[in-house]
Formats: structure tokens, C-alpha cells, sequence
């Protein structure tokens, strides 16, 4: 069990180096700085859009653990893990490849129009229900990325006892959600957002290497631990 | 104020419009703001550079907008460098 905890941990931790949310939050917290919002409605427009975060990663996680039971039940078919772990491998390799444009600044993968709607919704956010809104939709405009680490969790999930289910949801959201508590305590601890920027954006080619290699060494590991050992075990038993 | 020159928005897709020196104050000062300034500096420095903004603009008949924006930048990173680190980098967050 402490395998699976830890296999949770590790995808939600590469889940966590996506940027798309780091980058709505950043302009949530500048639009709101820059238009004089007193600090606790920017605590709150933030808090908003952290919850909202929770929520969908929530419920997306357990809508593919709850899905994956109902077709699968408790023993996973070998197919299913090679088919996630050949998610996890692409992935990386796109992540590598695509992850961040070639320009300045921390521009994403996005398509442009995507990008400047999302940043315009951004820009016209004033209510915390608009934030936790904004919130839940920036977890499914990066689903494409997620999606993997979120696949493989849930087949982790599947497996444990209801009770460890419920901490495996809690402990992946928790640790999804780090670079963003960061960022939220930078700014609510009264941080210039120029310099969370110019981090993010100096140190951009390192966490897109960081979660390209992630997925490729979760894919490695978990192709290696159930799917060949059991294939060999299967082989060795004849 | 609306000065009579013709701004080119990006990309030719929206239409025209004319210079307006409180939109591009409105922004600057948003920028410093984002950064943490006290609001009377914000204020100053976005008088500042609508001034110099205005000067480099009489020249001229139309410019586009993101010539407008790299000349604001350009005035804006001698008064407040992070501020014009925000303001040259909003569109490139995400």
C-alpha cells in the first residue's frame, strides 16, 4: 500500500508542475492588485479559485477511479496498465517537445484564441464565485496534461481499501495543488508578482524538463512493476 | 484626452481607434500597482509616461497598438522596471 501511496504522491507531484493554473492564478492576483481590490476580497477571489481547483481535480480523479471500478473491478487488466503507461510515456515526450512556446515570457502550449479568452475571463473575475469557476475550468483546459497522472492514480486507487481511496483522493489533490498554495501564500504574504513571474519564467525550461522526465520515469517504473513482473512472473510459473 | 492619431489594433482584426491617454494611463498605472507601488508613485509614473508617450506620438498620423505598447514599455522601464517587466510581459503569462 505504501507503493501505491507513493505512486499517488509522485503523480500528483508531476501534476503540480503544470503551469496553466500558476498562470491564471498570477493574473488573477495582478488584475485584482492592479485595480486597487482590498486584500481580503483578494485572499478571497484566490481562495475562490484554489477551491475550485480542489474540487474539479476531486472530482475528475474520482470520476476515472469510479469509472475504471465499474468496467474493471478490482483486478486490472495488464492491457489497461500498458495502455496508461504508454499515455504517461507520449506525454512526456510532448511535454519535452511542446509544453511551453518559443518565445518570452511563460507562454503555454495553448492555442492563442484559448489562451487570450482565458486571460480576458481572468481579467473580468471580480466575484469569488467567478474565481472558483475560473478555477474549475482551468483544471479542464489542461486535462490533455493531467490527464495521464490522473489515469494512473486512479488505477492505484482501485485497488486500495474504501478508507485508503478516500486519503489516495485527498493526498493527490493536496499535493496537486502545491505550486499553487505557494504562489497564494507569496502573494496574499504581499510578494511582488514580478518576481513570482521572473522566477517562472527563468526557471520554465527546468520544470518543463522536470515534469517531461516525471511522466517518463512513472511510465518506466510502472510498465516495469505491473505490467513486465507480472508477465514475467506469469512466465516463470509455467 | 484623445489625441487625432489612428490606432492600429492587433492584427488589422479590430477596428481603429483613436489615441486615448486615459486608457493607456489606466493600464500603466495598473501595472505599477501590480507591483506593489504606493498610488500617488503609480500616478506620477503613469503621468510620465503618457507625457513621453504623447511627445513620441506627435510625429506621427497611426501606429499600432503594439508599437504603442513597446514605446510605453520603453518610457515605463526608466521610472519602474518591474512594473515595466509586468506590463511588456501581461500577454505571455499563460
Amino acid at each position: 500500500m505504501i507503493s501505491s501511496l507513493a505512486i499517488i504522491a509522485f503523480a500528483a507531484l508531476i501534476h503540480a508542475s503544470f503551469q496553466l493554473s500558476v498562470s491564471m492564478l498570477t493574473l488573477l492576483s495582478g488584475h485584482a492588485i492592479g485595480s486597487k481590490t482590498a486584500h481580503a476580497k483578494l485572499l478571497r477571489l484566490t481562495n475562490g479559485f484554489l477551491l475550485g481547483v480542489a474540487v474539479m481535480t476531486m472530482l475528475i480523479i474520482s470520476f476515472i477511479a469510479f469509472v475504471f471500478q465499474h468496467v474493471f473491478g478490482n483486478t486490472i487488466p495488464l492491457v489497461a496498465w500498458a495502455i496508461s503507461c504508454g499515455l504517461l510515456l507520449g506525454l512526456g515526450v510532448a511535454v519535452w517537445a511542446f509544453y511551453y512556446r518559443r518565445e518570452k515570457g511563460t507562454s503555454l502550449w495553448l492555442p492563442r484564441g484559448i489562451a487570450r479568452y482565458l486571460s480576458d475571463r481572468t481579467k473580468s473575475t471580480k466575484r469569488s464565485a467567478e474565481a472558483f469557476g475560473l478555477g474549475l475550468s482551468s483544471v479542464v483546459g489542461e486535462l490533455i496534461f493531467v490527464l495521464a497522472p490522473m489515469v494512473i492514480s486512479a488505477l492505484v486507487l482501485v485497488r486500495l481499501e474504501p478508507v485508503w481511496q478516500l486519503a489516495g483522493i485527498g493526498l493527490y489533490t493536496l499535493i496537486s495543488l502545491l505550486s499553487l498554495l505557494i504562489v497564494n501564500a507569496l502573494v496574499g504574504s504581499g510578494h511582488k508578482l514580478s518576481r513570482i513571474q521572473k522566477w517562472r519564467e527563468s526557471n520554465k525550461r527546468f520544470l518543463q524538463f522536470s515534469a517531461g522526465s516525471g511522466l517518463l520515469i512513472l511510465g518506466f517504473y510502472v510498465y516495469v512493476d505491473q505490467v513486465l513482473s507480472v508477465t514475467a512472473l506469469a512466465y516463470g510459473g509455467r | 484626452m484623445s489625441l487625432a492619431i489612428d490606432i492600429v489594433k492587433r492584427d488589422g482584426k479590430r477596428p481603429t481607434e483613436s489615441f486615448n491617454r486615459e486608457k493607456l494611463h489606466a493600464s500603466v498605472r495598473a501595472a505599477c500597482l501590480s507591483v506593489r507601488s504606493p498610488e500617488g508613485e503609480a500616478e506620477t509614473t503613469a503621468s510620465n509616461v503618457c507625457d513621453a508617450v504623447i511627445i513620441w506620438l506627435e510625429t506621427k498620423p497611426e501606429v499600432t497598438s503594439n508599437d504603442l505598447r513597446r514605446k510605453a514599455t520603453e518610457t515605463l522601464e526608466s521610472f519602474h522596471p518591474e512594473a515595466a517587466y509586468l506590463y511588456k510581459h501581461h500577454r505571455l503569462v499563460m
